[in-house]
């Protein structure tokens, strides 16, 4: 084996591990997701099933387990969440980029100073965010009487999104400056001496600019604010988001219908990542072709090495998706064997547990003490053990009480 | 249609430094006029206080004899050509052209006639919708060019914009520029440390040297007759021989150095007394190898060190009896192979091509 082979070959054991470690949970949850157990788990494999997408289920006992279709909490949740990161999104964007423009205007003795504040509100725990909101709109809702001011100030929607705001402002704000840095300054002036207006300098030319930083951190800051909890749990008062419904399911008993959720978030932000890379590349061999153009205008003739052909490669990922295929391939056929998928599967096993929990009910039932035994019978009872408490000896070690 | 610029005593200052100090000069309308200096001679910031992105501390800017203090760079009759052209990345080539009738409220139709207009003067028809990235560093240069020029301003100013070009472009940039200039015929001032770009394109060209005009006028007489020891030495090259003046009458002057005694045509406004220190200059192509019946003002024994070939000329690199070391320069075309190092030589020139300055500052220290 030649050494650059080993070197490779644990380069790409470094690498798997490192990708089992980051993805193994999050596959296992999303394969837990399909069995139709009542607890997320894997082995052992009940049935393959969809349910916990859908209805969910009514337990033999008679508990209803909510489906991700039919939890009218984790909707409103969801919907709560999605309106507080809308308004975190339009107000810690303009907020953060407002402060970056700052930044570039002081002076240099203030810079320091003026950054380092700008980023203090995220070395605050987020705990202390969300209770100093509330307290504060706590007094101010109650100078106002019962009106609007009041209403507004014990509005856990609107306080989420003041408090949110405090510090995913500051993200954005980080994610501008970074921009701002390469930005050539004398575009601005270009555009002043051209006859534009400050304003339209922003209009036509910073903003612009900034149009990718502006996306970015419009990103960054509603997944901050949808993964938000520890601000969240205190400003958001008697409403729910998700994560906090989340919180109070996994306090009850957790079930495959989070499994579910996360599935189907893992699976919206997959699509949405392979949508923008396939969107970049496509712009990026745009930009590339006519470079090429470009090159082969200007070049002689003798300078273009050969025509560029298209030919079929083979992707670097493929061992990955060959095992990907193979394990599923895999799983697929085991299921299909063992007969574990569909409703017949599910029925039956529902039948099993509750055939067992009459069985359970019986043994009960057979176990419930007679009047006899209660009175004392063989075992237990007074019989044999005597009236404890008339024991006299009883306390003499202990001393008594005085 | 262009207009007169006046710097009227200007003065910027930075702290307690002095980019530029008390600057008088008027430029005439339809003038190609060059500030010519050293790097960090002040010449940016004077291109910023015409243009009005700086404020004089003292002084005062006139654009078409009217005071531009408080009048900002968006509302001048100028426009500037940045040094790194400060093209607009994020559009096209017709966008860029059209951007200042844009912020003024042109209809796109009427940007678009004037863009096509423009591409047409920088021959770059049809090129308009390209991406400025798509262009090579000479249309990117013409077509900051265009931009500046679609509002029509009275003033052009441009700050060392052919710096980052390689020397074959520079120099038909150099034609390019002055052909347009005669075809819009708006007065352009021109920012250089090159002193070749300033004198093969500018009417006038003005030296300038820590924050200071050190003189004004034509290219040929800044050239020929420079009146301070830094211009003729920034201008151009020149040897400087030191000595005292030994001599003056009505129109010649004489100067005593270690190498001998040299006569010069008098510098009309240079007042020089017998016994004030005092330099001679003169330039490498005006020294000569005298041939039989040559006779020349003054000569000079000099002995060959080096030599280096620059194509059109060779450069002789030579030390004089008191070790002060000279250069003279001889065109290709002539016959030099009897030089060598070592070689003992005298040379002579015309007391027309020399000029003799008081003793000061010269740019080559």
């Amino acid at each position: 084996m030649k050494p650059t082979y080993f070197i490779n070959f644990m380069m790409g054991m470094y690498i798997f591990i490192f990708f089992a470690y980051l993805f193994g949970p999050l596959i296992i949850m999303s394969i837990t997701a399909f069995n139709s157990a009542e607890f997320p788990s894997i082995s052992p494999w009940e049935c393959f099933s969809f349910r916990w997408f859908n209805e969910g289920k009514i337990a033999y006992d008679g508990q209803h387990l909510a489906g991700l279709l039919s939890d009218w909490r984790l909707h409103d949740g969801i919907i709560s969440s999605l309106i507080i990161g809308a308004g975190v999104v339009s107000l810690s964007v303009p907020i953060g980029m407002a402060a970056a423009i700052v930044l570039t205007q002081v002076r240099s003795q203030l810079r320091d100073i003026y950054y380092s504040i700008s980023i203090m509100p995220v070395l605050f725990p987020g705990v202390i965010i969300g209770i100093s909101t509330v307290v504060l709109w706590d007094r101010i809702a109650g100078l106002g009487g019962d009106g609007f001011i009041s209403d507004v100030g014990r509005n856990g929607i609107f306080l989420t999104i003041l408090a949110q705001t405090c510090f995913i402002s500051t993200y954005c704000f980080l994610i501008f400056v970074a921009r701002l840095q390469r930005f050539d300054q004398t575009q601005e002036e270009a555009a002043l001496d051209l006859g534009a207006t400050q304003t339209q300098v922003f209009f036509k030319i910073l903003v612009p600019y900034l149009m990718p930083a502006i996306a970015s951190a419009a990103v960054i800051a509603f997944l901050f604010s949808f993964e938000n909890y520890n601000t969240t749990v205190f400003s958001i008062l008697s409403d729910q988001t998700l994560t906090t419904v989340i919180a109070s399911k996994v306090r009850l008993g957790i079930s495959p219908a989070l499994s579910a959720l996360a599935l189907t978030i893992i699976a919206l932000t997959l699509i949405a990542a392979v949508t923008y890379e396939i969107l970049r590349r496509r712009s990026e061999k745009k930009y590339a072709q006519s470079q090429e153009i470009f090159v082969k205008e200007k070049a002689a003739s003798g300078r273009i090495n050969k025509e560029y052909k298209a030919g079929f490669k083979v992707p670097k990922g493929i061992v990955a998706i060959l095992l990907i295929l193979v394990f599923v391939t895999y799983g697929a056929t085991q299921i299909v064997k063992n007969d574990l998928y569909g409703q017949s599967c599910i029925d039956a096993a529902d039948q099993q547990k509750k055939s067992k929990f009459l069985e359970q009910l019986q043994t009960l039932e057979s176990n419930e003490l007679t009047e006899e035994e209660l009175s004392g019978g063989s075992l237990g009872g007074t019989e044999d053990y005597d009236d404890i408490f008339g024991d006299p000896s009883l306390f003499q070690d202990f001393g008594g009480f005085d | 249609m262009s207009a007169d610029v006046e710097l009227n005593n200007v003065s910027v200052t930075f702290g307690s430094f002095y980019a530029a100090k008390s600057v008088n000069v008027k430029i005439n309308g339809g003038e190609f006029f060059s500030f010519l200096g050293p790097s960090g001679c002040g010449k940016t910031t004077l291109l910023r206080a015409i243009s009005g992105f700086q404020d004089p501390s003292e002084g005062s800017v006139l654009i078409d004899n009217k005071d531009m203090s408080g009048i900002g760079p968006n509302k001048r009759p100028t426009s500037l050509i940045f040094q790194n052209l400060a093209l607009f990345p994020l559009m096209s080539v017709s966008e860029n052209i059209a951007f200042s009738l844009e912020v003024r409220g042109v209809s796109k139709g009427d940007r678009q006639k004037r863009a096509d207009e423009l591409l047409e003067l920088i021959a770059l028809e049809g090129q308009g919708e390209k991406k400025v990235h798509q262009l090579s560093g000479g249309q990117k240069q013409r077509v900051a060019i265009a931009r500046a020029l679609a509002v029509e301003p009275k003033v052009l100013l441009l700050d060392e914009p052919l710096s980052a070009l390689d020397l074959k472009l520079r120099q038909r940039m150099r034609t390019e520029l002055r052909e347009i200039q005669k075809r819009v015929n708006i007065t352009f001032i021109y920012i250089t440390h090159d002193q070749g770009e300033a004198l093969t394109m500018s009417d006038r060209i003005a030296v300038m040297n820590e924050g200071e005009i050190e003189q004004i006028g034509p290219c040929d007489e800044v050239y020929n007759n420079p009146l301070t020891p830094f211009v003729a030495t920034f201008v151009g090259e020149n040897n400087p021989l030191f000595g005292k003046v030994k001599e003056t009458n009505q129109n010649k002057i004489k100067i005593e150095t270690p190498d001998g005694d040299f006569v010069s045509t008098m510098n009309e406004n240079k007042k020089l007394n017998i016994g004030d220190e005092a330099i001679a200059f003169v330039r490498p192509e005006s020294l000569f190898i005298p041939r039989d019946g040559d006779s020349f003002d003054n000569l000079i024994d000099v002995d060959i060190e080096s030599f280096e070939f620059e194509g059109n000329i060779k450069n002789f690199y030579a030390t004089l009896k008191s070790g002060t070391k000279i250069k003279f320069s001889i065109p290709n075309a002539i016959d030099t192979s009897s030089i060598s190092a070592g070689t003992k030589l005298q040379l002579g020139f015309e007391s027309t091509k020399s000029s003799i300055l008081p003793k000061a500052q010269l740019a080559i220290d």
